[in-house]
């Protein structure tokens, strides 16, 4: 019996990647299919003909790769300033007791429970006043404040559960205070603040509806904007040309993970107190 | 043919450059109108731009400049710039969701400067759509129709005479179906997943129109001619079975597969579907636009048409209604349709367009069937968009479904509505 919990180990595994990974399959199916394979019955991953059409089209139109490279400035600007922002911040959320901790999680709870679709009215007001509507730094802005509750949320998590043994025992050797945050604290925290700066890169990556109202000129438009204009009145879609056109869009999200992903390493502080 | 030419419109822009060349000497140069453009095809999108450069070669003191946006969330950005005070100065949108903006006071009334061509020019169905409280509140431009594309091959096997009259009337509709249907073949598909705007928009022909009053005073009845088309499709999904029923819970562009791969005979459609036909269907397959449908009150269906509007705060509302002026012209009109491959909304821009495309009978069919649009109640209701969401649309699809019946389908509509107008 034993001997087959390693096949069923991998078999499990197999399920749930083909089940991660079958959209994906699909999109780059639908990329290569003529419109005329696209609209008949007969279901196929592979296309009967190649075709490369449909990246032609999606390049052509829109102006996708200079909305990808607005989406790419946009989401990495908001990505570390997040991260700037919440790492000192959910540390002392973390460490701190008292009134200030109770107001600091409600804040973060509160701010979660509003529709974008109440907020965005006065937020585009109060930009407009600042001369930001219809600017990318406008929408890192916007990206950030969204963003940092959760992130804030997500990496106190992490700080706590570094033990504070560790900071006080390199204390004991004499290690100042910006030292031990510096040598201890904030390795401890690299997987935490790979996990914190990838959502904040894919949430600002994929946000359509501050983007969508915020930007008015073409030549600001983020991704999720110019994907959706492939999607037309009537009910109309470029179906070949949307999917190229998000085949393209997630090369530099997958980028990003990967070279995030080395960062997510978990157990060093395995050992690291005794007892 | 009584034709409104782009020279003309260009005579009137030089005369619009004068009070042009006042805001101009203020500014130190050119009026700039921001168009806010939704058009979304390849074709429709050159031919925007064109008209738009033409525009701008010959008024070189009002300069147009396209911003194009997209269809999906326009009625939310559009909601944050009235408000925010950031609209363009020209709206492309839709009558049926442009009436609330003007209610709320968003655009520029255009009655004055609407000239007597153009008006004269725009069926009175259609502009009687774009006309609040007396007000004209956009230049239409380009409309659809439901039409029945059929497989003529699949017509003619079965021994139905393709039909080649004015109109055709539903009940020889429902006929050809039945005799199409045979074993796995249907005689029909009807991607009905949003069933509301379709039942709603051919109801005229059946005699009906839903709501009586306008605005938050309009009541809503469902009598015999609201039920007559939900019913009849229903008889024909679950009795006769000539409809392919995985259909009723599919979009439009879904329903198309099935008819390329010959397994229903007939399908209805937006009439912007004659271009994706044309392109994606296999070659072999001989298909046809069948004439526009007729019911016991006639061909009518609701127009609901792609517009142009102005923003009431725009620095240049004159201007801007003349570059519409322009902009509507006949072969400017013609030419976007074209592309677009939707029915032009004024009459001499039809004829321009028929002459255009050399006597193409599929083309012939589509431009006819525009001539029965008209303008319909619910365009003007208050809370018609809410009903529509969260009653209208699950009730119909409970009713194809067999959940409920149609006197259940009758007090929902109109419980709902009154849930909604509360």
């Amino acid at each position: 019996m034993r001997h087959l919990v390693r096949p069923a180990q991998y078999a499990a595994l197999a399920c749930y990647i083909v089940f991660l990974g079958f959209p994906l399959l699909w999109l780059l199916s639908a990329s290569v299919k003529s419109s005329v394979e696209l609209n008949s019955l007969t279901v196929s991953l592979l296309p009967s003909e190649w075709s490369w059409d449909n990246y032609t089209r999606a390049l052509a139109r829109q102006g996708l790769l200079r909305s990808m490279w607005n989406s790419a400035v946009v989401a990495l600007s908001t990505t570390a300033l997040v991260i700037l922002t919440a790492l000192p911040a959910s540390y002392v959320l973390a460490r701190i007791k008292g009134a200030v901790r109770v107001a600091g999680v409600g804040w973060i709870l509160i701010s979660q429970v509003f529709p974008v679709i109440l907020v965005i009215l006065p937020l585009f007001l109060v930009l407009r006043t600042l001369g930001l509507t219809d600017s990318l730094l406008g929408l890192v802005l916007v990206h950030t404040t969204y963003t940092l509750p959760f992130a804030l949320w997500m990496l106190q998590g992490y700080v706590s559960a570094v033990p504070v043994a560790l900071e006080e025992a390199a204390e004991v050797d004499g290690a100042g205070r910006p030292a031990v945050l510096r040598l201890i604290v904030l390795p401890l925290l690299a997987p935490g603040v790979a996990a914190t700066a990838m959502f904040a890169f894919v949430s600002s990556w994929n946000e359509f509806f501050f983007a969508l109202v915020l930007l008015q000129s073409p030549e600001n438009y983020t991704l999720p904007i110019t994907l959706k204009m492939f999607i037309g009145g009537e009910g109309k879609v470029a179906l070949g040309p949307l999917a190229a056109g998000s085949v393209l869009a997630a090369i530099p999200s997958i980028v990003f993970f990967s070279l995030m992903q080395r960062k997510l390493a978990s157990g060093l502080m395995a050992g690291a107190v005794k007892g | 043919m009584k034709t409104r030419t782009a020279p003309a419109a260009a005579l009137s822009a030089a005369v619009l450059a004068l009070p042009a060349c006042g805001d101009a000497g203020e500014s130190g140069g050119p009026v700039t109108l921001e168009f806010q453009s939704l058009s979304d095809q390849p074709a429709a999108i050159e031919a925007t731009e064109s008209i738009v450069a033409s525009w701008n070669e010959a008024n070189p003191d009002v300069q147009v400049e396209i911003v194009p946006a997209g269809w999906e969330g326009i009625h939310d950005k559009l909601i944050t710039q009235f408000n925010g005070g950031a609209a363009p100065d020209i709206i492309h949108y839709e009558a049926a969701e442009l009436v609330p903006f003007a209610r709320d006071g968003y655009l520029a009334d255009l009655s004055e400067h609407m000239s007597e061509d153009a008006r004269a020019d725009i069926p009175d169905g259609v502009q009687d759509a774009v006309t609040v409280d007396g007000e004209v509140i956009a230049y239409p431009t380009e409309l659809q129709s439901y039409v029945v594309f059929a497989n003529r091959g699949m017509l003619e096997d079965a021994g139905v005479e393709v039909p080649d009259g004015d109109t055709m009337t539903w009940q020889e509709l429902r006929e050809a179906a039945a005799d199409t249907t045979t074993g796995d073949q249907h005689g029909l598909g009807w991607g009905l997943s949003s069933p509301t705007a379709a039942f709603m928009s051919m109801a005229p022909a059946f005699g009906g129109d839903f709501f009586e009053g306008t605005g938050a005073d309009a009541d809503l009845a469902v009598g015999e001619g609201e039920m007559a088309l939900p019913e009849l499709v229903g008889t024909m999904a679950h009795e006769d079975g000539s409809i392919l029923p995985v259909t009723l819970t599919q979009d439009g562009a879904e329903t198309l597969a099935p008819f390329y791969s010959e397994e229903i005979a007939m399908t209805v459609q937006g009439s912007f579907q004659a271009a994706n036909i044309a392109a994606d269907a296999p070659d072999d397959l001989d298909w046809v636009v069948l004439p526009p449908l007729e019911g016991p009150a006639g061909p009518a269906q609701t127009a609901n048409p792609q517009t142009l509007s102005v923003d009431v705060d725009s620095e240049h509302v004159e201007e801007s209604a003349e570059f519409l002026e322009y902009f509507t012209s006949t072969e400017n009109l013609a030419e976007l349709n074209e592309a677009d491959s939707l029915i032009p909304a004024t009459e001499s821009a039809r004829e321009a367009m028929g002459a255009s495309l050399g006597g193409d009978e599929t083309w012939e069919t589509l431009l006819e069937s525009g001539e029965h649009l008209e303008s319909s109640p619910f365009l003007f209701v208050d809370g018609y968009a809410q009903w529509k969401e969260t009653v209208a649309t699950p009730a119909y699809q409970r009713f194809l479904a067999q959940e409920i019946d149609a006197d259940e389908l009758r007090d929902e509509l109109e419980s709902g509505w009154e849930q909604t107008t509360e």
